[in-house]
Formats: structure tokens, C-alpha cells, sequence
């Protein structure tokens, strides 16, 4: 069965940082369309703390996603500081005590980030969200999986997927946020928060992909 | 692709060498339309806008031709390898270590001794960094003394240079005196020296000598410094620190077997930048590594590569924020650190660069740095309004007034993001609100603050939490909430939801709150100031939001201080009416039209939904979104005032400025507060703060 160590993943959650920090301007720039436009800064803001904490240590995934959630829960602010922290704090509380990831391991830190977002926000799939990109890849993980699929290839479906469900925010009307007053005027644009969640599934996935033992 | 005539371009001859009115592209270009654009753009030196008017073309094709072209190949951009590679080392420095700024001298250049090249490029550090009103700590060492004699700066006033150590013998040229004196003349300053020896011969004498009132007066100066210039000796045996005879011999070698790889300062600190403790230490007199990282410029330079691990601990251990050095050494620290990445990177780029994709223009605006807007708005705030606001715990993030809260009142507690100034600051003092939670630019504070205000704020009635219904601050101030109930304190909250523009009726609890808030917030402050109980306060609050009606229509789009760049686009003869204050695109977007009638189509909302009989009372606030003149306020009011008394409705009161903005957004609101007996008490209830006074 294949598994990855928990131990020194923190480099996983560095990458992820620089991703972010990378996109800072495009994520702004997306958001400015149907948002206030900061979403590229704020993000870029939250993660490079993280990453500044983070840097020097040689932190297990579960200690560096439970820095970085803590930080944008409590130093963000906005609506993807509590939504995003909520996440990465219950990716942490899974994983944690946890040597070896496994596909089991990694489908419930998943969930429980699922979980962790809609109890504090109300968006469904469909409403032009980070949840849009979320849902389907954990669906897909979950149906790799369940199709006897190796954690591996569980982890590549969940990238797809996550890409599949930015690119569906571009047709979908805004129901949620300060977006949502725009109704249809948010047709034809992704969604920033949408792109960045896909940001985030993918590198962590790939971290996760590229470790597998 | 059609080209259309050559207009004649203004400001010079036709340099395209094309009689003008003839519909072809010039023959050496062949038909390429890529290499017509790249030779106007790099070899006549025109702006996009230039060749757009030469090619008969818009100014976002001459853009994407240029952008085609590098990708293309058609341009090859190539910067000097040397510098190249300095300029690599330098943003990876300062990326690595989290540096302020960095500045690395190339390599390549051995005509003059890398002492020289260190000071001219110090030169240029300080007339970058040092302002007006400054005191800059300097440090002794060759590096620093090339650095003042480098440096000649006239512009700046009232600086002042204070000697970070004390002083040595004279048998060298770079002593502390010598060196402070140096940089002090470059830059026209005050020199403070520090009148006692750098190492004296007990610590008991160290003891009396700071207690000398001379050197308390001298070490004052030395606590007043904001930013400080120092070298970073190496303990190799061939450095300067051993040839100076600054240490006894002796004494180094005990600090050397305690694995100490550098001084800083006088002081010496091992491979991880702690300090080494030793026998030295109490009898230094100077600045301690403490105070030296408490500075908020901290400016190294040096150079050579025998100096790698001295400065790699210094800049482990916090001591630098600018650094300059040269790109041997830079690198060195690199590889020294585990950055491997380095050397693939230095090598020339395969695929070009992408060219930049804007052709938009930035704002201007008044700016330091880009990144930590809001907490130097918050410092002047604090300084301005020292006399209404009070940091919570030395946090800026959390204001309390200072004459507000008090035991048996209900606390009032607003907040939000930035960008809207002077809400939410501008409401915080007597009789309004009692503390305020700030965030970032136009976003929610995170639960913190909001906590620590609702601490600040209770007078054991329970704190009434007020602020705009936006989901970021929702979330935020309910997990607040729910941690200061914890702690024993009633929270009860009321969403400010009076923009009528954001949601259809039907939707009321959807809409957003905006500039009403300065009556919702002002009607709140008073009931809590009256000593009403938590359940009333919260009542007639709710009320004033009923009543609340604001239309916003906005003429420029607003641009943030970190992108500088308009957040969207509004056409040159458009309109967005339903403007929010964030910048969020309006729901409908219209023709301009005169001020009147704007108005108009404003206050026929408001009057659908204002249920106004004759002789009613109402509060005006015409709001600027940021840019719009006061001058178009006052003709908006006119008109607000004219629709008003045509239904015999009578003004109360009225605001007419800068309420609730959205940073340079050109537009304006317009918010009616359709008042009653107990809303017209409580909106002329005294009260004191920043913004609003009433008496």
C-alpha cells in the first residue's frame, strides 16, 4: 500500500506558499472583475507569514498545516482567513499522530476540510466558490479509491478534478460574497477563490504524489 | 488586419519614413505588422500609445505585439551577465532571509578594491533609505568608514549620528569615532559620540561609567536611533578584528572555543547569530545585540569571502535587514545556506522572460512601502487622534476610546476593513463607539481584535456589536462573539444592511451595509450612552437600520496601494449606480448623466421604499466615495434638498464630506435617515470623537 511520511512534509506547505506568493497579481487581477481585488494579497499575505514561521523548521505536514490554518484564522481576517484556516485545521487535526499517510489517511483530512468549511460558511457547489473546486475533488479521490485505484493515481484524479471545478466557476452565476450582488454580471470569470483552493489541492497533492513510498 | 492611414503623430517628423495617407506598411518591415511594432517600440524609442496612433491601431493590439514578439523570438532581451547574476543573488538574498532590501555589487569588476565598491554601494543604500529627522547609529570598521567617505547627501535635515560603541585607540585610521564623524559629515548631521572607552578594564568600571550622566545622555541618543549602519567582522586570524588590537588576544581566543563565528557590533555571536557570552561582556560599553535588533533599519555591509560565515550568522540571527555586499560573497552566503537552486538560475535563460502584459498605467499615490499601508495609516492615527483613541494592549489593530467605556454602560463595538477612512476610526469616542477592530484593506479584522474590543468595551451591561453585512466580517465577529460570551460577556449584534441598491426588498437581511452606518453607528453610540439596557440598545439600533436608506453611484473605479491599479473599469462615459463601498462593481451601469438627475434616480429609490409622510424628519449624509470634490457634494445636496422639500419633508440635520469611502473611488452616496421621536434624541445626543462632535 502506498503511503507518505508525515515527517519533514512540511517542505509541502513551503511550496504551496510559493505557489501562492507566485499568483499573487493573477489572483487579484481575477478578482478584480467581480470582487474587491485583494484576494491575490491577502492570500500572498497569509502564506508568506506562514512560510516565514515555517521556514527554518524541518515541521511534519500536520505541524506546518496547523501553522499555517492557525495563522490565517487568527491574522487574516476577511472571508478566506476563518474559511481557509478552518481548512488547513482540520487537514492538520487528521493527519496528525499519523507516521505514515495513506490513502485513508489523506480522503478523511479531506473531508474534514470539507466539513471544517461549510460549518462555518453556507456555500454549496454551484454557487461560484473555493467550494466548487473542493467538492469534486474530494468526489473524485474518493471514487478512485473506492475503484481500487493507487494513491497515486487517487491523487492525479483529485488534481484534475480540482481544475475541472475552477474552470466551472467561469460559467456559473455568483450566489455567495460580495460577487453575488453582481448576479449575472459574473458570468464569463473565474472564481478567485475557486482558483486559489485549486492552487492549494494541487500542490499538496503533487507534495503527496511525489513522496509516495 | 486592416491598417488604416498613418496619422501624423504629434511632437516630431514622420519617422517612419511613410508619406503620410498612404495605406501600407512601410517596405522594411517586409508585412509584418510584429517587426513594425518592435522597431517603433525599441529602436525609435516610441510609447505604445506612439505606435498605436502610427500603426492605426489600438493601443492593447501595439501591446500584444510586443508581447507576440518576445515569445515569438522576434526580440531577445539580454541583460549583462554580471549584472545579471548580481541582480539574482540579490533578490534570492533577500528572499531567502526575508530581507528588507538588498544590494549586491557585481563581481566582474576589479578595477577598484572591493572596500570602495562596498562604500559607494552603501552611498547609495543610505541616500535610499535614511528620511529627514532620522538617527542613524554607526558602527565602527574599514567598511562603514568607505561608506561615510562615499557618501554625500545635502538634502536631508535634522539628522543626527550617534556612535554605537565606544571609542578605541587611535592606532588605526576606522576607529568608532572616526567613522561616526565621517558618516556624520556626509550627511550633514549631529554627531553624538559615545566619550568612554569601547572595552574597559573591569566591570565594575563599566557600571560607573554608564552611570556617568554624560554617557546615559549619550546612550539616550544611541536608543533614539531608527536605523543603524554596521560592518561584520570575521574571526578568521587574518581579519581586521585581530590586527586592530580592539580585543585582547586573550579574551578572543576563550570567545573562539565557545563557537563564535562573527562580531557584530562589538559583540560576538556563534554560527546560529546568538550571542556567545564571555569575559568581555561586561566590560563593553556599547550598543547590546538587543537594542541593535530592536532598530528598525538595520543596514550590514560587507564583503570578502572569508566574511561568509560571520555574515550568515548575522543574518540568522536577525541583526540585518538591508544588506549590501558583493556577489562572490552573496553567493557564497547562498550555498552556505543550502540554496542550491542558485547556480541553474544564474545561467542564461532559455525562454525568454514574458514581456510585461499591461499597457494600463499605475495610480500615483502617496506611498513608503506598499506592503505595511495600513499599519503606518494606523500609526498616524493613533498619533492624530491620541486624544479620542487608545491601542488595546499596544495593538493598533484594536482601538478603545478613551473616554467611552465604563461600568453600567453597554459597550458598543464597530469594525471592518480599511479603506473606508474615517469609518470606522473616525467614530470611536465619547458618547458613540466604544472600540473599533481594524483589518486590512477592505477586509474583515480577523477575530482577535474584535475580541479584545469587546473586552475593552464592557461595562458588565454586555457589548452591542454593529457592522456591515459582509461575509468575511460575519464570520469573523460571530467566531468573536462566541468567544467573548465565553469569557462571560453578552454579545448581541446588528448587521448594517442599508444599502437599498445591493438587494431587492424582499432580500432586505442580504443587503450590505455602507455609508448609513455613520447614522446606524451614531444612533447605537447614543443609546448605549444614555445607559439604555443591552436588549434596548440593540432595539432602537435595528430601528435605525430600518430606517436607514443609502444609493451610491460611482464615477472611477478605485485602485489599491498594493497593485495600484484600478480594480476594474468603468467606460469614459459611464456610470455604476449601486456602487458599494469596496469596490464591487455596481448592479447597473448607465450613461452619465447631469447631477440632477442622478440625484433623482437616487432619491426615487429611496422614496419607494422610505415610507415619508409630509412634516416627517429626516438626516441627509451625502457621502464622498474618495475622490469626488466637495464642491459636487454641495451640488448633489442641492438637489437632495429641493426633492426633499417638494414633499415637504423637513432636514433635521445634515452631513455633506468624507464619511465612508472606498479609498480614490470618484462617486458619491446618498443616505436619508427617516427619523422619529426617539431617533432625533438620540442623533443629537452629545458625542466626541474624531470625525463627529456634537455637543
Amino acid at each position: 500500500m502506498q503511503t507518505f511520511s508525515n515527517a519533514g512534509g512540511g517542505a509541502i506547505v513551503l511550496s504551496m506558499a510559493e505557489r501562492i506568493i507566485e499568483n499573487r497579481a493573477y489572483l487579484s487581477e481575477i478578482d478584480g472583475k467581480i470582487g474587491d481585488g485583494d484576494h491575490g494579497v491577502n492570500m500572498a499575505k497569509g502564506f508568506g507569514m506562514a512560510a516565514e514561521r515555517l521556514k527554518s523548521k524541518d515541521a511534519s505536514l500536520a505541524e506546518a498545516l496547523d501553522t499555517l490554518g492557525t495563522l490565517l484564522m487568527t491574522e487574516i481576517g476577511g472571508s478566506m482567513g476563518p474559511l481557509y484556516g478552518v481548512m488547513f485545521i482540520e487537514f492538520a487535526e487528521k493527519l496528525e499522530g499519523n507516521e505514515a499517510i495513506d490513502a485513508r489517511t489523506y480522503g478523511q483530512m479531506l473531508h474534514a476540510g470539507l466539513e471544517g468549511i461549510q460549518s462555518i460558511g453556507d456555500a454549496k457547489v454551484g454557487d461560484k466558490t473555493l467550494i466548487d473546486t473542493l467538492a469534486p475533488a474530494i468526489e473524485a479521490f474518493d471514487a478512485a479509491t473506492a475503484a481500487g485505484k493507487s494513491f497515486a493515481d487517487a491523487l492525479t484524479a483529485l488534481v484534475d478534478a480540482a481544475e475541472t471545478g475552477r474552470d466551472s466557476t467561469i460559467n456559473l452565476v455568483a450566489k455567495i460574497g460580495r460577487a453575488s450582488r453582481l448576479g449575472e454580471r459574473s458570468l464569463g470569470v473565474l472564481d478567485a477563490g475557486a482558483t486559489s483552493c485549486a492552487i492549494i489541492l494541487k500542490e499538496l497533492s503533487l507534495g503527496a504524489r511525489g513522496r509516495l513510498q | 488586419m486592416t491598417l488604416k492611414a498613418l496619422s501624423s503623430r504629434k511632437g516630431g517628423a514622420n519617422r517612419t519614413g511613410t508619406a503620410e495617407g498612404l495605406d501600407v506598411m512601410p517596405l522594411r518591415y517586409g508585412d509584418d505588422p510584429y517587426v513594425w511594432a518592435c522597431w517603433l517600440y525599441y529602436e525609435d524609442g516610441m510609447t505604445q500609445g506612439e505606435i498605436a496612433d502610427a500603426m492605426g491601431v489600438s493601443r492593447a493590439t501595439v501591446n500584444s505585439y510586443l508581447a507576440d514578439a518576445r515569445e515569438k523570438g522576434i526580440v531577445n532581451i539580454s541583460l549583462e551577465p554580471a549584472r545579471l547574476a548580481s541582480l539574482t543573488i540579490a533578490q534570492e538574498l533577500k528572499r531567502h532571509f526575508g530581507l528588507a532590501d538588498c544590494l549586491v555589487v557585481p563581481s566582474d569588476d576589479n578595477a577598484r578594491p572591493l572596500i570602495d565598491r562596498l562604500g559607494v554601494a552603501g552611498a547609495h543604500a543610505l541616500q535610499k533609505l535614511l528620511k529627514s529627522g532620522d538617527t542613524l547609529a554607526v558602527a565602527w570598521g574599514r567598511t562603514i568608514l568607505s561608506v561615510g567617505e562615499h557618501t554625500n547627501i545635502g538634502s536631508l535635515q535634522d539628522m543626527t549620528v550617534v556612535q554605537a560603541t565606544g571609542g578605541t585607540t587611535a592606532s588605526f585610521a576606522y576607529t568608532p569615532e572616526l567613522t561616526a564623524s565621517a558618516v556624520a559629515q556626509s550627511i550633514s548631521a549631529r554627531c553624538v559620540n559615545i566619550t568612554a572607552p569601547a572595552i574597559v578594564a573591569s566591570a565594575q568600571m563599566q557600571r560607573m561609567l554608564l552611570d556617568e550622566p554624560l554617557l546615559k545622555e549619550q546612550f539616550a541618543a544611541l536608543g533614539r536611533a531608527n536605523r543603524i549602519v554596521f560592518g561584520i567582522s570575521s574571526l578568521r586570524p587574518n581579519s581586521t578584528i585581530h590586527t586592530s588590537g580592539f580585543f585582547e588576544s586573550v579574551s578572543l581566543q576563550e570567545y573562539l572555543a565557545k563557537g563564535a563565528a562573527g562580531v557584530v557590533a562589538g559583540r560576538f555571536i556563534d554560527e546560529r547569530g546568538k550571542p556567545v557570552s564571555g569575559p568581555l561582556d561586561e566590560r563593553t560599553i556599547g550598543i547590546s545585540l538587543d537594542m541593535l535588533r530592536g532598530i528598525g533599519t538595520r543596514i550590514a555591509v560587507a564583503g570578502g569571502f572569508d566574511k561568509v560565515p560571520a555574515l550568515l550568522a548575522a543574518l540568522r540571527g536577525g541583526y540585518v535587514n538591508v544588506l549590501i555586499t558583493d556577489a562572490a560573497t552573496g553567493g557564497g552566503i547562498l550555498r552556505a545556506d543550502g540554496v542550491t537552486s542558485l547556480d541553474s538560475r544564474l545561467s542564461p535563460r532559455q525562454k525568454p522572460v514574458s514581456a510585461p502584459s499591461s499597457y494600463r498605467t499605475h495610480v500615483k499615490k502617496f506611498l513608503n512601502n506598499p506592503n505595511v499601508v495600513v499599519e503606518e495609516m494606523l500609526d498616524g492615527v493613533v498619533k492624530a487622534h491620541a486624544k479620542h483613541l487608545l491601542p488595546i494592549n499596544g495593538s493598533h489593530r484594536a482601538l478603545v476610546a478613551r473616554h467611552g467605556p465604563r461600568v453600567g454602560k453597554v459597550g458598543l463595538v464597530i469594525g471592518g476593513g480599511t479603506g473606508h477612512e474615517p469609518c470606522f476610526i473616525g467614530y470611536v469616542g465619547k458618547g458613540l463607539a466604544d472600540a473599533v477592530a481594524i483589518g486590512n484593506i477592505f477586509s474583515s479584522p480577523p477575530p482577535d481584535p474584535i475580541v479584545q474590543c469587546a473586552l475593552a468595551a464592557s461595562g458588565g451591561e454586555g457589548v452591542l456589536f454593529v457592522y456591515g453585512n459582509y461575509a468575511g466580517d460575519v464570520m469573523n465577529f460571530e467566531m468573536a462573539a462566541e468567544i467573548a460570551e465565553e469569557q462571560g460577556i453578552p454579545i448581541r449584534t446588528v448587521l448594517t444592511t442599508d444599502d437599498i441598491a445591493s438587494s431587492p426588498l424582499e432580500d432586505r437581511e442580504g443587503r450590505r451595509g455602507v455609508a448609513g452606518n455613520f447614522f446606524i453607528f451614531k444612533v447605537a453610540g447614543a443609546a448605549c450612552d444614555q445607559g439604555l439596557t443591552l436588549a434596548a440598545c440593540e432595539a432602537v439600533t435595528r430601528k435605525a437600520n430600518a430606517r436607514t436608506f443609502t444609493v451610491g453611484v460611482a464615477l472611477e473605479p478605485c485602485s489599491m496601494p498594493q497593485t495600484r491599479r484600478y480594480n476594474f473599469e468603468i467606460g469614459p462615459e459611464d456610470m455604476e449606480i449601486g456602487m458599494g463601498i469596496h469596490g464591487e462593481p455596481g448592479v447597473s451601469r448607465e450613461r452619465i448623466r447631469t447631477a440632477d438627475e442622478i440625484v433623482d434616480t437616487i432619491m426615487d429609490n429611496i422614496f419607494k421604499e422610505m415610507k415619508a409622510a409630509p412634516g416627517d424628519r429626516v438626516a441627509v449624509l451625502v457621502n464622498s466615495f474618495g475622490a469626488t470634490p466637495m464642491m459636487e457634494l454641495y451640488i448633489l445636496f442641492r438637489r437632495v434638498e429641493q426633492r426633499l422639500a417638494a414633499k415637504n419633508i423637513v432636514i433635521e440635520a445634515n452631513w455633506i464630506g468624507h464619511y465612508c469611502t472606498s479609498l480614490d473611488m470618484a462617486g458619491a452616496s446618498i443616505s436619508i435617515l427617516h427619523l422619529d421621536q426617539q431617533l432625533t434624541e438620540l442623533l443629537h445626543h452629545p458625542c466626541e470623537t474624531a470625525t463627529l462632535t456634537i455637543n
